[in-house]
């Protein structure tokens, strides 16, 4: 007998924006988030507080996946920020504390929310216009034939994340490798749609970060190798060996998840069959001249002895994140059904070999010409490995990101904006962008910002009274500017409508070497309009409807 | 979702970072003090020694005490040794953070100074490094040998009782192990921060617990002290009334190193190292002589086949342990095979074998008939139909086990060695028909036997072929040294070897079942110290000589302008504003290995206060400071004997003999990881409770701390 129960009427919460909890709220997400960003970020330790395992990061990815929200509204905000470090991988913070700082400005203005999002848009347009045009100082292009200014932008996204515990050495052999990753995932014979590779990276926790390293091809992990003895593959006529690569279980428990119940008589055994069926596979290999074979998911030990008897290597639990990149070096078709082999499903390798780090045995897969490679990634301790390798995709995906332009970091005061109507809204923009600015500082920091470039410029908390700031601050944050003149500075701590730029910064004469800090110029510009329209979308919001079943 | 500052006023994460470290002190040094751990709740006890085993004891659900098992437990899977250097250094430096933070130092400037300190501080103790062939020359070279183990020590035991340092040292160790420390208390159960009141409250059955340790000082102390963990002979010594250890007594010193060397059929253990290893083995011991001897015999067996193979270095992959209870320490030895203990069914088994050459069959997972190699799910739809029931049938697992040992009959197989677990019925229909199966055995064993045998591991019986057997391995039950008898009760030794297998055990004896997992645990260092050392190549002076350098480095950054790391650092801060606190905060690092010095002189009783041995670290900076060139003389004052002696030390003569030495990379790389937490902890403002336990947080004590999105 089935009970009907009488669905619960829907909540409907109306100016969510005016609660105290969705303010408060709001707050200590934005104060969390700032107290992270920069690289002088504070950390922060998440854990379930029962004994699971404790991630301490600053990164917006780690942070925001790991939150549990209580307010819709947060949950808006954290979704389109997520969304965005999806794309980019970089400016994930940056974006966030924007957007809290764009509703926590605008909200206050007293002014209707449509006029706020007309002016807000507005105001966007100019920012973007005036970035993406030649004038603006903020951009460096990258200068693909020398690896300076890669080398400045894999070192900015290193040295921002303080959990991955990394000293000088560390960073630069780290960026190296990133970059030498990188370079191994671009196509060396570029044909009309160039595709860039993969970099999978092997985790080696407990090892030292000098220790990591970079190789061409795949290495996927198999306990049963032993060192030392030579490994004799089949090879084919042509000297290459044949691959074949399984996503279907090879365990022999014929694994049905389908409804409905088999009823077999007593004395079959279902796995027999489903073992011999196995052996057919196994044999049907042997005689296509399979040299290793590679199964995503557990093999059963009798197939694995039949293989290596027959002088075939088998590896099993290759695991899904390796299946692509396998397809992609190899060549081959997964075979998704022990029952058929497709034709022309095999793969091609160039070599194989065995190679060990830290007492882990891989075995190694070296093709002919290839675009994915592995960064074999070590760090003492388990928690700082995991914000490192967080931090090490990040540097890879906005290398991959087509880097064509990329711009100094904490350059955002470069706003013009005289009309006098869009005074308050304009006020409110600078505002929250000069907050974004602030919260680079941690420690009571000063925050001075310069007339004539305006570039941020860093004092550090307790420092001695001087008569001159110059003599306090030698460059400015990105590097992009030192302090050869009176560039009569200011505190930045939020007296909007102050005088607009003068020109543009010099001539982008500056050194590559000596600047300190890079962002990605589409991660940076996309993170600008996330943060705009998220909170145009939450500042228009009139009523939460929540289903209370 | 609960968030709590931990940053406010005073740093929470490094208050229990020091709290949670302070546990460790006595374990520093060679002269640890033994612990009880005690459950609460089912009044159990555990007699522990190191670092490792204290942290694996203790309940931390913090997010801090995690951390720090986290990184003793990564320092204890690599090198097995200075994971109580990483406790302590945790301790020690997480509490000189805290004091700079007091007086109000920026978090960068810490963050900055210390490490670019450490790093300076890991160049310049490089220079003290000593190749390895260096330190046999050094340690081989003539003076004294004989003195450590031989009858100088014997007529120093005698008079142990009388001599005042001795008497200081068992009051010591008594006073020491009485420290209980409480597990599974029930008052901390959703308490985040009671940390300091959890370690130190003293439950309820202290004075019980407290006079069962007494009584076994009194009585034989050193089961708690000696164990063969002391730096010197004295402590053991000072066992006279008990039964067990007279006759260790008398193995240690009655000059019956014959002992091991007859009863080994393998090489001699040649004290004088003409393998070189040996002395190298002493210095890395710390005092442990027990293990050196065993130690000594593996690198003898594993240099005479080196010679073959050209590979120096001490290959822990074939080195496996056997504790024997009920047998004395003395008795404790290598054996070539594989020894393992065995019932004593199946020892009349192995009896019956005789000599002869068996049959092998080596397998992989579980001997069971349910058993499924992992990744194997069973599928949850198959239902089986029986149509004609017959009366006789018998049970389904008779079939399997005749099945199965139909299969061993037809290949004639004598030996089964299974890694995982075995059904008891087979076991026994097996022994009825004359195999031998062991279970438990692990992965490594199996290894060496297919190897020297041939024997391909398999998964199920149903997968024998021909191939798949070895041949050429024999059994025999393991007698100790002095042919004693080794029926001791339920379970017995047995020693399975084969033809040219490479696989040695040491047999771990001892009287006492609580003092097996240390032995175990002391051996395993010892032996992780001497593969690491002939890793790295090099070995750093013992008894304190490189944190003596840092200290004295240390000193000379401080009075130095700019920054402690020359080149270029991970984040650029305007130098003249560092130099404001850089004095300070390298003060704070050297506090670090400023107590690590006065606690080790403390522990070895080289110090009756710790104000005295702080002075005494103050006398040696400055005579080092004197000299000039502080690294020549450190590594003067340790040719000479060693670096923190003073002109009372006891007997001046025996301490110059035990020359110790440490390993380069295992000390570093605590240092390293002890800064990296402390660091970490210190960069932490939040903790962030993901999860839904809001409702718990809300009704505990410490509600007010935290904040709810």
């Amino acid at each position: 007998m089935s009970r009907l129960e009488a669905k619960k009427p829907p909540l409907f919460i109306s100016e969510p924006l005016t609660r105290d909890a969705v303010s408060q709220s709001l707050s200590l997400l934005s104060g969390i988030l700032k107290s992270s960003y920069g690289p002088a970020g504070r950390l922060k330790q998440l854990h379930n507080g029962v004994g699971g395992c404790v991630c301490t990061t600053s990164q917006s990815s780690a942070l925001l996946g790991h939150l549990c929200l209580s307010q819709p509204v947060l949950h808006v905000l954290t979704a389109s920020v997520r969304n965005h470090v999806s794309r980019f991988s970089d400016c994930g913070l940056f974006t966030a504390i924007l957007c809290c700082g764009f509703i926590e400005n605008f909200r206050s203005l007293n002014v209707a929310p449509f006029t706020v999002i007309k002016i807000s848009k507005h105001l966007l347009s100019l920012c973007m216009d005036h970035l993406k045009s030649e004038a603006c100082g903020c951009q460096v292009s990258v200068d693909f034939s020398s690896v300076e200014t890669l080398v400045c932008l894999v070192r900015s996204i290193l040295t921002s994340k303080p959990a991955c515990m990394l000293n000088k050495t560390e960073v630069d052999h780290l960026t190296s490798l990133v970059l030498k990753a990188f370079i191994f995932t671009v196509p060396c014979h570029v044909e009309t749609n160039a595709v860039l590779g993969k970099c999978v990276v092997i985790p080696v926790k407990g090892g030292r970060v000098v220790d990591s390293t970079v190789l061409p091809g795949l290495l996927i992990e198999a306990p049963e190798i032993q060192l030392g003895k030579p490994l004799a593959v089949k090879r084919t006529g042509s000297n290459m060996i044949k691959i074949a690569l399984f996503s279907v279980s090879m365990s022999g428990d014929g694994s049905n998840p389908e409804e409905g119940t088999i009823v077999v008589r007593h004395g079959v055994s279902l796995e027999v069959s489903e073992l011999n069926q196995l052996l057919n596979v196994g044999k049907q290999l042997v005689k296509d001249e399979v040299g290793l074979v590679v199964c995503q998911k557990v093999m059963h030990p009798s197939l694995k002895q039949y293989l290596k008897e027959q002088g075939v290597v088998a590896v099993d639990r290759a695991g899904l994140s390796l299946m692509d990149p396998l397809g992609r070096v190899t060549g081959s078709q997964p075979i998704a059904s022990i029952h058929s082999l497709p034709p022309g499903c095999y793969g091609s390798l160039k070599d194989l070999c065995v190679e060990s780090f830290a007492s882990k045995h891989f075995l190694h897969l070296i093709p002919g010409d290839t675009v994915i490679c592995s960064l074999i990634l070590c760090n003492r301790s388990e928690t700082a490995w995991d914000e490192l390798k967080r931090v090490c995709e990040t540097a890879e995906h906005v290398l991959q990101h087509k880097v064509r332009k990329i711009v100094p970091a904490s350059t955002l005061r470069d706003l013009g904006c005289s009309q006098t109507q869009y005074r308050l809204v304009a006020e409110g923009f600078c505002r929250s962008l000069e907050s974004v600015a602030r919260s680079l500082s941690h420690d009571g920091e000063e925050v001075l910002t310069d007339v004539v470039y305006g570039h941020c410029w860093f004092v550090p908390p307790r420092s001695p009274c001087v008569s001159r700031w110059s003599d306090l601050v030698s460059k400015c944050g990105c590097g992009v500017s030192g302090s050869t003149e009176d560039l009569s500075w200011s505190f930045l701590q939020g007296q909007s409508g102050s005088p607009v730029l003068q020109a543009c910064p010099q001539e982008p004469s500056v050194k590559v070497a000596d600047l300190r800090v890079l962002d990605c110029f589409a991660a940076k510009c996309s993170g600008l309009q996330v943060a705009l329209e998220t909170a145009n979308l939450i500042l228009d919001l009139s009523y939460i409807i929540e289903d209370q079943n | 979702m609960a968030f709590r500052d931990v940053n406010a006023r005073r740093h929470i994460g490094l208050q229990q970072l020091s709290a949670l470290a302070s546990t460790g002190r006595t374990f520093l040094g060679p002269m640890k003090s033994h612990k009880f751990i005690v459950d609460e709740i089912t009044k159990q006890s555990t007699l522990i020694c190191s670092a490792v085993r204290l942290l694996e004891s203790l309940d931390l659900t913090s997010a801090v005490g995690q951390l720090l098992n986290e990184t003793i437990q990564a320092q204890n899977k690599e090198f097995k040794t200075g994971m109580s250097t990483l406790l302590f250094l945790v301790g020690a430096w997480s509490s000189a953070v805290v004091e700079c933070l007091q007086q109000n130092i920026p978090v960068p400037a810490i963050v900055s100074v210390m490490s670019e300190g450490l790093n300076s501080c890991c160049e310049r103790v490089q220079c003290l490094q000593i190749p390895i062939h260096d330190v046999k020359k050094e340690l081989c070279s003539s003076r004294v040998r004989p003195k450590a183990f031989g009858s100088k020590t014997d007529q120093a035991g005698c008079d142990a009782l009388t001599n005042p340092w001795d008497l200081l040292c068992l009051q010591r160790d008594i006073s020491a192990a009485e420290e209980v420390i409480p597990i599974n208390s029930c008052s901390h159960q959703g308490d985040y921060c009671n940390f300091n009141k959890l370690l130190v409250s003293p439950l309820a059955g202290f004075g019980s617990v407290a006079s069962v340790v007494k009584a076994a000082g009194d009585k034989s102390s050193s089961a708690l002290s000696g164990s063969g963990v002391s730096a010197s002979s004295c402590v053991t010594r000072k066992l006279t009334h008990s039964r067990h250890f007279s006759t260790l007594r008398k193995g240690h010193f009655g000059g019956q190193q014959g002992n091991f060397q007859g009863h080994l059929s393998g090489p001699p253990a040649d004290v004088c190292g003409c393998c070189g290893l040996g002395h190298l083995a002493v210095a890395l011991s710390h005092g442990n002589q027990t293990s050196v001897k065993l130690l000594q015999s593996i690198a003898a067996y594993q240099q005479e086949r080196a010679e073959c193979s050209g590979n120096s270095q001490v290959n822990i992959a074939e080195i496996v342990t056997c504790c024997v209870l009920g047998l004395p320490e003395s008795c404790s030895c290598v054996s070539p095979g594989f020894v393992t203990l065995v019932s004593p069914e199946q020892a009349s088994v192995i009896k019956h074998f005789a000599d002869k050459a068996l049959r092998v069959l080596l397998m992989d997972g579980d001997l069971t008939e349910g058993y499924r190699h992992l990744g194997f799910n069973r599928p949850p739809n198959v239902r089986t139909v029986l149509e004609h029931p017959s009366p006789q049938g018998g049970r389904a697992g008779d079939a399997w086990l005749s099945r199965m040992l139909d299969i061993l009959m037809s290949f004639e197989v004598n030996l089964v060695l299974v890694k995982g677990n075995v059904c008891k019925n087979f076991m026994e229909r097996c022994v009825a028909s004359r195999i031998l199966v062991i279970g438990c055995v692990a992965r490594d064993v199996l290894c060496a036997f297919g190897a020297a045998t041939g024997a391909q591991a398999v998964t199920y019986p149903s997968q024998l072929n021909a191939s798949s057997i070895g041949n050429g391995a024999w059994a025999e039950l393991w007698k100790s040294s002095d042919g004693r008898a080794v029926d001791l009760g339920e379970l017995l030794p047995a020693r399975i070897s084969a033809g040219g297998i490479p696989l040695l055990t040491a047999v771990l004896t001892t009287a006492l079942p609580s003092k097996a997992q240390l032995l175990e645990d002391q051996f395993w260092t010892l032996l992780y110290r001497l593969h690491h050392a002939l890793k790295d190549g090099k070995v750093f002076p013992g008894g304190g000589a490189v944190e003596l350098l840092c200290l004295s480095h240390i000193q000379a950054l401080a009075e130095q302008p700019g920054r402690p790391g020359n080149d270029r650092v991970v984040r650029e801060l305007p130098s003249p504003w560092l130099a404001e606190y850089k004095p300070i905060v390298l003060q704070a690092l050297a506090s670090g290995w400023r107590q690590y010095l006065s606690v080790l002189l403390w522990n070895t009783a080289r110090a009756s206060s710790e104000l005295e041995a702080g002075a005494s670290v103050d006398h040696h900076l400055q005579k080092a400071a004197a000299c000039g060139s502080p690294s020549a003389y450190i590594l003067e004052e340790f040719r000479r004997g060693g670096v923190l002696r003073s002109g009372s030390e006891p007997f001046p003569e025996q301490v110059a003999d035990l020359k110790v030495c440490d390993n380069v990379t295992a000390k570093t790389e605590a240092w390293r990881r002890a800064l990296d937490l402390v660091l970490l902890v210190l960069q932490t403002d939040a903790e962030i409770i993901t999860g839904p336990r809001r409702n718990q947080i809300l009704n505990s004590p410490v509600s007010s701390e935290f904040m709810f999105l």
